[in-house]
């Protein structure tokens, strides 16, 4: 598949402090690629490099196959940008919000009427256009926020965190309208540090830590660099200390923890141990109350390579 | 693309209930202030007559301009008589000035005009500008003796001198006027706020809709420039507003040629223009904190040209000049005191070009931070 961006050796510095530390990667036409990362772990760095906002020490950005460069116009004019910060003007309605920015693109007054409001469409923010941001709640905020960089309907879209301090509702309606404008035919990358949002939305995924590239591929073949392959967790009342040395000798057990009522059990293979482990609490006679069977997530593959956790 | 981004910053402008009270509705409030507190005190003052003494001494009886000058000035059949002169010995007028019968007294030496003065206030700055603009003329006269220029010629200029010192009298001269100068400064530097608001909304390194407006693909400048000109337009009319309120509501005369008022004002608009884009691109601070500092600037300005006071322009003019020199609210209203004030222009071409002078430096101060496209850090 033709790749829409390439990033050769990128490095950046702040303060002799290394932000980037040397990131190749590609991104493919119509994917969605997310960089998955704890904060400051160079996300939003890596996508103000790509725009030419910010120098950089070393590297080589290309987008489309040209040099991306402050003053390459025509690139530009395909590149939408979803900032992490909400950048919309107070003294403008949504709708004029939509306009002025979309404006800076399309020339064609009709068009750009069509555009703002298939904008507003994909947002769900119709019956919002005539409010003003201070009007509209922190998710409402979020998804004008969106509708800003995309309007105009760039082949590349950036899209910074944009589901951050953001309520259910807003998250699933934003969620949607990606995968929207995957089915569209933009090349999304999309930065996040919500493992779930990942998971749902993205081809393939980059995970980052301190500015280095720590992995990547699918979901799926992330998932085998993490050390486990299933997680059991039961609420259970009372266990005997020789009970939980007995599940310990099971074939594919990996660790037992109990924590107050909390039992966890991680697996090494991820075959007939919930059935396995029912089957011993009936035969000993321990009630439970709740039971969950958690494959591992992309948390636990951030927890693998780098010994803490994707939230800290 | 140029009239879509005027259009919409006319909009985000004229919808900025902040920055409207900054530019429009706080110089008519403070104008107003000036009328309450200061036209019952003009009025109170307008009809006291100067009283000054003079040094009848050999020196004086040869300067023959400054002779008719005060003769003509301090006349009774005068309607617009603003001194009375007392002609006496050095003793008695230190005298008089002690007991406070007198504002000042002039004492003629060889080669210079002392002015004698016990304090610093209207009266004795009016005495002061007097002296230097006869001492400015006799300069004029003794050049072109020297030049052989005919008798009748120098005569006539001698003529011309009695009106030289324009509309100084105690019916024209108004206590206040320099309050409306300083008022009109003040309101051209505001204009500043409109620039400063916009170009933070242009620079990817002070604002997020910066960050967004530096990724589309059109050029920085370009968008600056239309945005800019909005901002102007802004500007211009809340000096206009506060022109027709001074002159309509407040009843001030400016009594000046229009179109030099107009031009002093348009290029103090370009003054606080160019001060706003130098302060968004210069300083490294939030919007709030900036606006702060630009008020504070313009506010400062305004003090030292006389806001509060025209003894603080003397006091300045006379200590440290060259603060005045590179103050734009003193360039604004030292350009309208010398239209009102004189009859040449001299003075006020020198304000003006001071003007223009101060926006280039301002741009060219700014020009690096505008033109820059990649920031080490956002």
């Amino acid at each position: 598949m033709e790749n829409i961006i390439e990033v050769k050796n990128l490095t950046k510095e702040y303060k002799n402090k290394l932000a980037l530390d040397n990131l190749s990667f590609e991104v493919k036409k119509g994917e969605i690629l997310g960089l998955l990362g704890p904060n400051g772990s160079g996300k939003s760095t890596t996508i103000n490099c790509l725009l030419s906002l910010l120098s950089f020490k070393q590297g080589n950005i290309k987008i489309l196959g040209k040099e991306m460069e402050p003053n390459a116009y025509d690139l530009k004019k395909e590149i939408g940008v979803v900032f992490q910060e909400i950048a919309v003007l107070e003294e403008l309605t949504v709708y004029e919000n939509i306009d002025y920015f979309c404006g800076l693109y399309i020339k064609e007054k009709e068009k750009r009427k069509q555009y703002i409001e298939e904008a507003l469409d994909l947002v769900g923010l119709i019956e919002y256009k005539k409010f003003y941001p201070k009007q509209l709640s922190g998710g409402l905020k979020r998804r004008l926020n969106i509708a800003c960089g995309i309007a105009h309907k760039p082949k590349i879209i950036f899209l910074d965190e944009p589901t951050v301090a953001v309520d259910p509702q807003s998250r699933n309606n934003i969620l949607e309208g990606i995968k929207k404008l995957r089915k569209e035919g933009a090349t999304i990358i999309y930065t996040t540090h919500y493992m779930e949002e990942a998971e749902i939305l993205c081809d393939r995924i980059i995970i980052l830590d301190k500015g280095k590239i720590l992995a990547e591929g699918n979901k799926d073949s992330l998932k085998k660099l993490a050390d486990i392959e299933e997680k059991i967790t039961v609420e259970i009342k009372e266990i005997k200390k020789e009970n939980l040395e007995k599940i310990k000798t099971f074939k594919t057990v990996e660790e037992v923890n109990i924590n107050k009522n909390i039992l966890t059990i991680t697996y090494k293979k991820g075959k007939n141990n919930l059935e396995e482990l029912m089957k011993f609490l009936k035969q000993n006679n321990i009630t439970y109350d709740k039971v969950f069977s958690e494959r591992p997530t992309l948390n636990d593959v951030f927890l693998n390579l780098t010994g803490k956790d994707l939230r800290d | 693309m140029f009239s879509h981004n005027f259009k919409y910053t006319l909009k985000i402008l004229l919808k900025n209930k902040i920055l409207l009270f900054w530019t429009f509705a706080f110089p008519i409030l403070l104008g107003t202030f000036f009328h309450m507190a200061f036209s019952n005190i003009e009025n109170s003052e307008k009809l006291k007559i100067i009283k000054i003494a003079i040094i009848n001494n050999e020196n004086y009886q040869k300067e023959e301009l400054f002779k008719n000058t005060f003769t003509h000035l301090s006349d009774k059949k005068n309607k617009d008589r603003l001194f009375s002169v007392t002609y006496t010995n050095i003793e008695k007028a230190k005298k008089l000035l002690e007991e406070k019968k007198i504002t000042g007294y002039l004492i003629f030496e060889k080669e210079n005009i002392k002015i004698k003065v016990n304090e610093n206030g209207i009266n004795e700055t009016i005495l002061k500008n007097i002296v230097d603009e006869i001492n400015c003329n006799q300069d004029i006269i003794k050049t072109l003796l020297n030049k052989n220029i005919h008798y009748q010629k120098i005569q006539n200029i001698i003529t011309q001198n009695e009106v030289k010192l324009n509309n100084i009298t105690s019916k024209n001269l108004s206590y206040t006027m320099i309050e409306y100068y300083t008022l009109i400064a003040m309101t051209c530097l505001y204009g500043g706020i409109l620039s400063m608001f916009i170009t933070n909304y242009k620079l990817a390194n002070t604002s997020s809709v910066g960050k967004r407006t530096s990724i589309s693909p059109i050029h920085k400048l370009k968008m600056l420039l239309a945005s800019l000109l909005a901002s102007y337009i802004v500007q211009i009319i809340g000096i206009a507003i506060l022109f027709m309120y001074t002159i309509f509501v407040l009843k001030v005369n400016y009594s000046s040629p229009i179109p030099y008022i107009i031009l002093l004002a348009l290029l103090g608009s370009l003054a606080g223009l160019s001060l706003g884009i130098s302060i968004a691109t210069l300083i490294k601070k939030d919007e709030n904190t900036k606006t702060g500092i630009l008020i504070s600037i313009t506010m400062l300005g305004c003090f030292l040209s006389g806001m509060m006071g025209i003894t603080m322009k003397y006091i300045i003019d006379k200590n440290i000049p060259i603060l005045n020199k590179i103050n734009p609210a003193n360039m604004i209203t030292d350009g309208f005191y010398s239209l009102y004030y004189y009859d040449t222009l001299n003075r006020y071409v020198l304000n003006i070009v001071s003007l223009l002078l101060f926006s280039i430096c301002m741009i060219l101060l700014s020009y690096k931070g505008l033109r820059r496209q990649k920031y080490d850090s956002i």
